[in-house]
């Protein structure tokens, strides 16, 4: 990727907006990647995050707005997008009665890679994606895992600088999922841009270094993770662990007293202990909690809870359907 | 826990006799056929079709025909429409019956209720065998109407006719379900199953027309497997006699020996299908990848002997000349790898030697004309056999299956999909055909008069070969389910060149030269035969008028062909 520095943004999309008929699939989405970084793209289904994926690989057009990769625009230069960047969509693509080296043959081939340097490159894209032993075998026969290995050398066959894939985690059992976490991580270190969808938020949270989160089409959220939650924490999630359930009336009443109105309070009997989002500060939090005490409320504990990926995704959601 | 046994405990099993005559699947077949769409243009069609037969063919002279002639005439157009109907429609709900319930899972499920196989079998079997009662029901008024206008009986013709293809039904019924059971793919089912039927239709015909009159060990066998055809029970029911009959040579009673065929078909291959709906079913034996490269020098040497062209050997890389989607197209076919590809070519090679061999021995009897038209039929068939599975897939199962949107993120240019794909049909089918024409070397050798004829049927072939390709490519464009493209393919074809000689079946009456000359026209097969002269259709002038429809057919498939393909590969 001739003139651009690591600095420098890969992938810029500006204001893109899809429109079917009345439906808005995209709403005005705009975001920026610099090189050898992973964004993690989430959405609840239906969200738009495969409308804006197929816009960035050439397969949509943007009704507004514009994408461009690597200074390519993404509709008018189709063709250099599909040299600069490698598509996992979240459907394999299988073709029967085809081993796995004439699968990658096929699409090297469709690339207009020459014959010998495209054998080197099926045979270095397998060592990467430790899918070599499977060279020989039928691509329908193979398992959902090792699918998606294969899969991944596909999308690499070419060297492109954006690698984009589509639910890659999608099915996998835990071992396989950590495979791909790591090998994720190692295309990263190889200096590739990733874009990654996915609804298993922890394992995004662990590889990702920035995070957009899409809800009806609007961008609700980007950012670092820690930019994202540090904005999210205006309003940290306490714990009040009791020791006794029956106390949780008199601690929910209290609370009530002294906090912001129309704060929603969770309890659970089961558990012994009330929960609520506050924007009250360290020493507002100490005066409730001596409050509580001279109350004697038999408290356990009294402790802010951990907000992680999934929490900032649920709070997003739920404030964008609010 | 208490509350649950209760609820457990709550439920009312149908486990008396009710249970055992109501079978679940009866109804959910029956209703899941006739709710759909295609049930509803079927039946509407049918309906149509009869009562216009009916209203054309009503005698409005004032005269009486006491020999019943027209009214026979009538009742034979219509006997072949209704066995051309059967055939042609019933095959394909057994054939995706099985095989469907199998990828969705639903199979599954059955087998894990109470009811047992035979059970499971049965109810599918009656769900297929009311709907295509309702089916013979809805020509009732037809054939009634053939009754009344006289000549024919109600037992030995009307009440016979239904019979058998009552019967037909149930054996090809039989056949789709057996087939859908060893299936993996619905499209795949139909093809095998249509394939089953065509050989089942028409195939069987063959030695017995080879060798009556002869006296040979064979003739008996050949005389019976001429029964597993619906065509010569049928034919004798109707008064035209014995398939292929040469004159006193006929031997009549073939409605008993196609009933007890039938019959011992229906037994057989019931009891086989039942044997394999358990949870064996879905074995599926995985490739352990194993290559002849890994093999010892003496193991890699003795299978390149016995294989010729190895299907385990490692592939070399796709040529840079060459274009990957037909390299593609070549290696994801069953039978498009090179050691199938030898197999049917050494077939053909073989059969159109024998055939050459009948002309030189029975140049005298039979005529290189009547020869020749079995050698057009049996080219044809090929064409008509392989086009529609090899080309009815090329878009659609790439839609399917996700391979669509894959090829569209490489370079290629639509252009250059396109001709990969159309190319590996070309070269198979172009392959297969020239396999069959050593037998017309003979021919002409033997007859060289015929190189005209053999020149004329020769760009039959090539607008049969053109029309079907470009026609089926076209449904597979326009079709997202690769069931449909196939269905409507064989339909279309099937329609065309074997529909169309239903009329020919009527030239005595009801229909005259003129309207069966104007009807073949659109009719490769009948086109073909022309040429060749073949005993039936020598009066006819198909060949400019047929190549001018095939030619413009073809075109317009071409262009909806090019804009669906455009509109395909365009950004959404």
């Amino acid at each position: 990727m001739a003139g651009l520095s690591d600095r420098e943004s890969v992938v810029v999309v500006d204001g893109l907006t899809k429109k079917y008929g009345e439906f808005t699939a995209v709403d005005d989405v705009s975001l920026t990647l610099e090189r050898g970084r992973i964004l993690g793209f989430i959405g609840p289904n239906g969200a738009g995050k495969t409308t804006t994926i197929k816009i960035l690989v050439g397969l949509a057009k943007p009704t507004s707005g514009s994408a461009s990769i690597a200074g390519a625009d993404c509709v008018r230069d189709a063709r250099r997008i599909k040299r600069l960047v490698g598509y996992m969509p979240d459907i394999f693509g299988s073709y029967e009665n085809m081993r796995v080296r004439e699968y990658l043959d096929f699409f090297g081939a469709a690339f207009g890679i020459a014959r010998t340097e495209r054998m080197r490159r099926i045979a270095e894209v397998m060592e990467t994606t430790n899918s070599t032993y499977m060279q020989d075998r039928y691509v329908e026969t193979l398992s959902h895992g090792m699918k998606q290995r294969v899969g991944i050398a596909r999308t690499l066959l070419h060297d492109p600088d954006v690698l984009v894939f589509d639910e890659p985690a999608n099915g996998l059992d835990p071992e396989a999922r950590i495979e791909m976490r790591e090998l994720l991580l190692h295309l990263a270190e190889l200096g590739k841009t990733l874009i990654v969808t996915s609804h298993i938020l922890p394992e995004l949270s662990r590889i990702c270094d920035q995070v957009a989160i899409i809800h009806n089409g609007k961008l609700m959220a980007f950012g670092t993770l820690d930019q994202i939650l540090s904005e999210l924490e205006q309003n940290r999630m306490m714990e009040v662990q009791l020791t006794s359930s029956d106390a949780v009336d008199q601690a929910v009443t209290i609370l009530r007293e002294s906090l912001e109105e129309g704060t929603e309070i969770n309890t659970s009997l089961a558990e012994s202990t009330v929960r609520f989002r506050t924007a009250l500060d360290d020493q507002e939090l100490s005066q409730l909690l001596a409050k509580l005490v001279r109350s004697d409320v038999p408290l356990a504990q009294f402790r802010e809870l951990q907000t992680d990926l999934e929490d900032a995704f649920m709070t997003v959601t739920r404030q964008a359907d609010s | 826990m208490d509350q649950q046994h209760q609820l457990a405990g709550s439920v009312v099993f149908d486990a008396g006799y009710l249970g055992m005559i109501v079978n679940p699947i009866i109804q959910r077949e029956l209703i899941g056929m006739v709710r759909t769409r295609k049930a509803m243009v079927l039946q509407v069609l049918l309906v149509l079709m009869f009562a216009a037969l009916v209203i054309f063919r009503w005698p409005n002279d004032p005269t009486v025909d006491l020999a019943g002639n027209k009214s026979q005439q009538v009742f034979r157009l219509f006997g072949y429409g209704l066995l051309t109907a059967i055939i042609l429609l019933v095959p394909v709900f057994p054939a995706t019956s099985i095989v469907r319930e199998k990828i969705k899972g639903t199979l599954e499920l059955l087998f894990n209720s109470p009811m047992s196989s035979w059970r499971i079998y049965r109810g599918k079997l009656a769900g297929v065998m009311v709907f295509v009662l309702l089916l013979l029901v809805l020509s009732f008024p037809a054939g009634a109407a053939c009754y009344a206008m006289g000549g024919i009986s109600l037992v030995n013709d009307v009440f016979l006719l239904y019979a058998m293809l009552a019967l037909v039904a149930l054996q090809y019924t039989t056949i789709g379900f057996l087939i859908s059971s060893y299936s993996n793919s619905i499209d795949a089912a139909i093809r095998a199953t249509y394939g089953m039927v065509l050989i089942l239709t028409v195939v069987t015909l063959g030695p017995h027309l080879l060798l009556q009159g002869h006296q040979s060990i064979l003739t008996p066998v050949a005389d019976w497997l001429r029964c597993a055809s619906p065509l010569t029970p049928v034919m004798e029911i109707l008064g035209h006699g014995d398939v292929a009959s040469q004159g006193l040579i006929d031997t009549g009673g073939t409605p008993l020996k196609y009933f007890i065929v039938a019959l011992c078909s229906i037994v057989g291959l019931s009891l086989w299908t039942v044997s394999r709906l358990n949870l064996k079913i879905f074995d599926r034996a995985r490739s352990a990848g194993k290559i002849t490269d890994e093999l010892s020098h003496e193991q890699q040497r003795t299978r390149s002997l016995i294989w010729i062209v190895d299907p385990q050997r490692r592939k070399a890389g796709i040529s840079r000349l060459t274009n990957p989607v037909m390299v593609k197209e070549f290696r994801c076919r069953r039978f498009g790898r090179a050691h199938w590809l030898f197999r049917i070519l050494c077939l053909n090679l073989v059969i159109s030697f024998v055939l050459a061999y009948v002309v030189m021995r029975k140049s005298e009897a039979w005529g290189p004309e009547t020869l020749a038209g079995y050698l057009v039929l049996w080219q044809i068939a090929w064409i008509l056999l392989l086009t529609p599975s090899l080309t009815a897939g090329l878009i659609s199962s790439e839609r399917e299956s996700g391979g669509w949107q894959l090829l569209m993120m490489t370079p290629l240019s639509t252009w250059r999909i396109v001709f990969g794909k159309i190319m590996s049909v070309v070269v198979t089918v172009l392959m297969v055909v020239i396999a069959t024409l050593p037998a017309y070397l003979f021919m002409m050798y033997v007859e060289r008069t015929m190189i005209p004829q053999i020149r004329n049927v020769l760009i039959c072939l090539s607008f049969t070969g053109l029309f079907a390709m470009t026609s089926t490519f076209a449904f597979s464009s326009l079709f997202r389910r690769t069931t449909t493209a196939t269905t409507v393919s064989y339909g279309l074809l099937i329609a065309v060149c074997i529909g169309t000689l239903a009329i020919w079946l009527g030239r005595e009456g009801p229909f005259g030269e003129a309207v069966v000359e104007t009807v073949l026209k659109v009719n490769p097969l009948a086109a073909a035969l022309s040429a060749i002269k073949a005993p039936g259709f020598q009066n006819y002038d198909l060949l400019m008028a047929n190549w001018i429809i095939l030619g413009s057919a073809s075109f317009v498939a071409v262009v909806v062909l090019v804009i669906q393909t455009l509109r395909l590969t365009r950004p959404q």
